[in-house]
Order: structure tokens, then C-alpha cells, then sequence
């Protein structure tokens, strides 16, 4: 039972991961490799609030979310005048900044030692320290993220940004001030990422570094790609892809750390024959060129 | 007579005022004149048409007017005031709509949904309306939908409403074009070759739906290397050569001297 809570809290976790992602790549055309730098600085965010300010992790997520937003959104003027090839390097250009200043801004982070909540985390005086118990928070706060999202993407903007997606100059003669559609698109893909951010520094109550690096956006994006971009069901098919695939490698007779190393040689493959034989993954709506 | 052309020696003009003029407009690419010094005007309710040999400058004179070129010289003012420097989105907001040669539908989007983009114009949506104003989104999709419709309708499209617009024939997806400038109601539209490419039957149907937005009081420019569906809508012709205006005149006297002149040319 802990196992099965433990997998539906990790299949919720990327579920939103990919979610937010797909808002940006998806329904926006913003191919982005920084989304973990967005959701390692949702964690971090939520971490020091709760630390300093003696918040409880559901109060230190809206703050936490603002903040990433903020961020996303700083990052997102620069980017999003970007196009093509200039835009995905300038998204790893930050995705590298932020991993570095995760590791040596250690006054705040802490660097490479992490930071710990000092408590567990609880609802209504009963402790969530099981994967049961912390399942029903994930699931309730996914439902919600989703139901959210379903929103935005089916509401008079998600399709104003699907057209921006489709045809930038069309868009525009027809009066859609495309930039505008892009960074908000960015910004809110940056800010969404926040919530599974605070949910996985409650899960574990630890954050390091080596969570939120680059290996962390290229799983997020393959979520998208798999179970299809610009599609809403996509990111939850390819979340269940992505975290049930790896763990039939636990049956094979091989050590944890070549279990971890094989898990990224599988999502490399997947990424590969997707791009080969399937390029809107299993649902999309968006396929790369 | 409801429109002014120029053809740089002076002006004729008549009707109500204009909605577009043009003066001495250049824009050169690498000290290529691609426009050069080029005036004209248009006035509501009235269809002219750009003709000239590929590249002429038509197109590039298409993008000066509509925002995606800024010109070098000259000015172009809409609705009695400049637009020089102003953005295409700003521009299409203000009512300068435009037809690509290419057509460029949104593809994955539905036939509906392309309508619905433009019929929403300014009021495109925030993520907080899609979040806290659901029931005023829901009350304005409504009247957007049923107004969308009709236009899909008068167009011939309403049966493939839920289909992608990708999938729809070129002429279909002209017509989905045009569909959208009627939906986005515009004062001055700038259509690149409408009947290129198309079938007889369907521009019949594009030519139908052309002196529908004339008479919506909307003024045309139309770049066009079709002779019959010029002399079938246009009011006015103007000929450019080489980024120059080199005629202009009411289309069938201005055909007339054209046919007069290969006639005496032995052509």
C-alpha cells in the first residue's frame, strides 16, 4: 500500500510538472528547457518562507507560486522575444544559472547540503508523514491545479495562444499582440511548476540541488512529448509512462545506481524513437518540426 | 467615384473621405527600392486593385501598409491619423485587416475556433477571466459563436465548423480566411491575390464574398494578377513597376488602354 501511494504520489507529481510545461510548449510553441529551474526555485521558495517565517506548507504555497511567477515572468520578458533555436538556448542558458546559484548561494540554499523542514508536514493536527496520507493532499491539489488549467487552456486565452502558436503573423494581422500571449504563457507554465515544487519539499521534507538540475527539465519535457503536446489528458499519460516504465527496471537483478542511470538511458530512447516515429506522442495536438 | 488614386502627377479624387492615404511611401532592401516613393488612397466602399509583374513591390508596399515593414520615407496615414511606427496587431485592432497569398489559417485549430479568434479581436482573453469571470466569458462566447457562424455560413463553411482548419482545400481555406476578416469587421483590408490558386466555382464564391465587405462600407486594396476577377470587382486599377506607380484609372477605361496599347504593339 505505502508502494502504491508512494507511485501515485510521484505519478501526481510530474502529472503537474508536465502540465505546467505543456502550457508553455504545448499550447504556447515555447519549447523550454528550464522547467526545473522553476520548480526547484518553487521548492527552495516554499522551504525558506516556511523556515523564516514560521508559515505552514499551504500557506507558504501561494507566496511561494507569486514568487515563481515573478520570476518566470522577469525571465520571460527576455525570452520570449526569442524565436526558434535562440529561444530553447536561452531556456538552457537559465536552467544553468539557477542550478548554479541553487548549489553556491549557500547562505539561503545551503548549497549541496539541502535544505530540511523542521517538521512534518500536517493537516488538521494529523501528520503526513506516509505516503498515504501526503497521497490524498497530492491527489486533492493536483485535481485542483488541473481543474485550473482546464480553465485557461479551454477559455477565449488558450485558444488566443494556440493561434499565436500556429501562426505568430496571422495572429497578429488579426490584431493578437503575440509577445503578450508568449510571456503569459511563460510566466504562469514558471508559476504552476511552483505547486509541485512545495508539494515534493513536503513529501520528502528535503530538497538538494541535484533534484531541480538540467536531467530534471529533459524528464518534464518527455512527459509533454510523450503523451502529447498541446493536448490536456497528454502530460497525465505521459506522467504514468514516465514513472511506471522505470519501475519494472526494480525487477531486473541490477544495483540502485545503475537502476538511476538506466532510467535516463530510457527516457533518452523514448525521446529519440517519439521524435523518429511519433512527434505529437500518444495524444497530442502539437507536433515539432 | 469613392476613391482617390495617384499616380505621383496629381490626384483624383471623389466620394466620401478617404480611410487610407498613402504619401511618397519608399522602403528600399540592400539600396534596392522594393517601394519607391509611391501615393495613393482609398476611400469606404470601394475595390481597387494592385496590379504589376512579380516583384514589383506590391507585396512589400502590402507589408508597409499593414505594419510588418516600417517605410524609410514617406507616411501612411488611416483614419486622418499616421500609423507609421505602429505595430500589425496595433494596426488590425484599428481596423486594417489583411489576406495572405499564402493564407495562413491556424491549422490545428478548428474552422470554428479561426473565426472565433478573429471575432474576438481586443478581447481575447486573460487567464484571469478564464479563472474568476467564467460566467461573463461564457455570456460573450455565446454572442461571439452565433456571430461566427453566420459568417461561416454566408461563406459555406458552417458544415466543416468542428473540422481543423488544416484539413480544409486551399480554396476552403481562402474562404475560411475571408470568414474571418467578416468576422473581425474591418475598415481597410489588404486581400493578396484571393483568386490565386482557387477553383472557378469557389471564386465566384470569393468574389461574392469580396463585394459583401465593399458594400459593409469596407475599403479594399487587392493585389490581383487574374484580369477577369480584377474587371469583375475593381473599381480602380493601379499598375506598379518596379516599386512605382506607373498608371492608375477607373479598371475598365484602364484595361481598355492596356488592350489599345498591346493591340498597337502587335501583341
Amino acid at each position: 500500500m505505502t508502494y502504491l501511494a508512494h507511485v501515485i504520489n510521484m505519478i501526481c507529481f510530474y502529472a503537474l510538472l508536465g502540465t505546467s510545461l505543456n502550457l508553455a510548449v504545448g499550447y504556447g510553441g515555447l519549447l523550454s528547457l528550464c522547467q526545473a529551474a522553476f520548480y526547484g526555485f518553487g521548492a527552495y521558495a516554499t522551504a525558506l518562507i516556511m523556515m523564516r517565517s514560521g508559515y505552514s506548507l499551504f500557506q507558504a504555497l501561494p507566496l511561494a507560486m507569486v514568487l515563481t511567477m515573478a520570476f518566470a515572468f522577469i525571465a520571460g520578458t527576455l525570452l520570449t522575444r526569442l524565436r526558434g533555436d535562440s529561444f530553447v538556448l536561452a531556456t538552457l542558458a537559465v536552467q544553468l544559472i539557477v542550478s548554479s546559484v541553487l548549489y553556491n548561494w549557500t547562505d539561503v540554499t545551503h548549497g549541496p547540503y539541502g535544505v530540511s523542514l523542521p517538521r512534518v508536514i500536517s493537516v488538521a493536527d494529523t501528520a503526513l508523514d506516509v505516503p498515504e496520507g501526503y497521497a490524498i493532499v497530492t491527489i486533492t491539489l493536483t485535481t485542483v491545479t488541473l481543474l485550473m488549467v482546464w480553465r485557461i487552456v479551454n477559455s477565449p486565452f488558450g485558444r488566443s495562444l494556440r493561434a499565436v502558436r500556429d501562426d505568430e503573423r496571422s495572429a497578429s494581422a488579426l490584431g493578437l499582440q503575440a509577445d503578450r500571449f508568449r510571456l503569459t504563457a511563460f510566466a504562469a507554465s514558471g508559476g504552476l511548476a511552483a505547486i509541485p515544487g512545495s508539494l515534493y519539499l513536503g513529501y520528502t521534507t528535503y530538497i538538494d540541488p541535484t533534484s531541480f538540475h538540467l536531467s530534471e527539465s529533459i524528464v518534464i519535457l518527455t512527459v509533454v512529448i510523450l503523451g502529447g503536446a498541446g493536448s490536456f489528458w497528454g502530460p497525465m499519460i505521459g506522467a504514468l509512462i514516465v514513472v511506471l516504465a522505470p519501475e519494472g527496471l526494480r525487477f531486473l537483478p541490477l544495483s540502485s545506481a545503475a537502476t538511476a542511470n538506466l532510467r535516463q538511458i530510457l527516457y533518452g530512447c523514448l525521446l529519440i524513437g517519439l521524435m523518429r516515429y511519433r512527434r505529437q506522442g500518444v495524444i497530442g495536438e502539437y507536433d515539432f518540426e | 467615384m469613392n476613391t482617390i488614386l495617384n499616380d505621383g502627377d496629381g490626384i483624383r479624387t471623389a466620394g466620401a473621405y478617404p480611410v487610407l492615404e498613402c504619401h511618397k511611401v519608399s522602403k528600399a532592401f540592400d539600396g534596392v527600392r522594393a517601394v519607391d516613393e509611391v501615393t495613393l488612397s482609398c476611400r469606404p466602399g470601394a475595390i481597387t486593385a494592385l496590379i504589376g509583374p512579380n516583384g514589383a513591390g506590391k507585396t512589400t508596399l502590402f507589408n508597409l501598409l499593414s505594419g510588418t515593414l516600417q517605410a524609410d520615407s514617406g507616411d501612411v496615414v488611416f483614419k486622418q491619423q499616421s500609423i507609421r511606427g505602429l505595430p500589425q496587431w496595433k494596426l488590425a485592432r484599428n481596423g486594417i485587416g489583411r489576406l495572405f497569398q499564402d493564407v495562413r489559417v491556424f491549422e490545428r485549430l478548428s474552422v470554428l475556433d479561426n473565426v472565433l479568434v478573429a471575432a474576438a479581436g481586443p478581447a481575447s482573453g486573460s487567464i484571469a477571466d478564464a479563472l474568476f469571470r467564467r460566467s461573463k466569458i461564457s455570456r460573450e462566447q455565446r454572442v461571439l459563436v452565433d456571430r461566427a457562424r453566420t459568417y461561416l455560413a454566408d461563406v459555406g463553411l458552417l458544415e466543416a465548423e468542428g473540422r481543423p482548419a488544416g484539413t480544409l482545400s486551399f480554396g476552403q481555406q481562402k474562404l475560411l480566411a475571408l470568414c474571418r476578416l467578416l468576422a473581425q469587421q474591418n475598415e481597410l483590408l489588404l486581400l493578396d491575390e484571393p483568386g490565386a490558386g482557387v477553383a472557378p466555382a469557389m471564386r465566384e464564391l470569393l468574389g461574392n464574398v469580396i463585394r459583401t465587405l465593399a458594400r459593409k462600407g469596407c475599403a479594399i486594396l487587392m493585389i490581383e494578377h487574374d484580369m477577369e476577377l480584377v474587371k469583375g470587382l475593381a473599381e480602380y486599377t493601379i499598375s506598379m513597376v518596379n516599386g512605382r506607380v506607373v498608371a492608375s484609372g477607373p479598371t475598365a477605361a484602364f484595361l481598355n488602354q492596356a488592350a489599345a496599347r498591346r493591340a498597337a504593339a502587335g501583341l
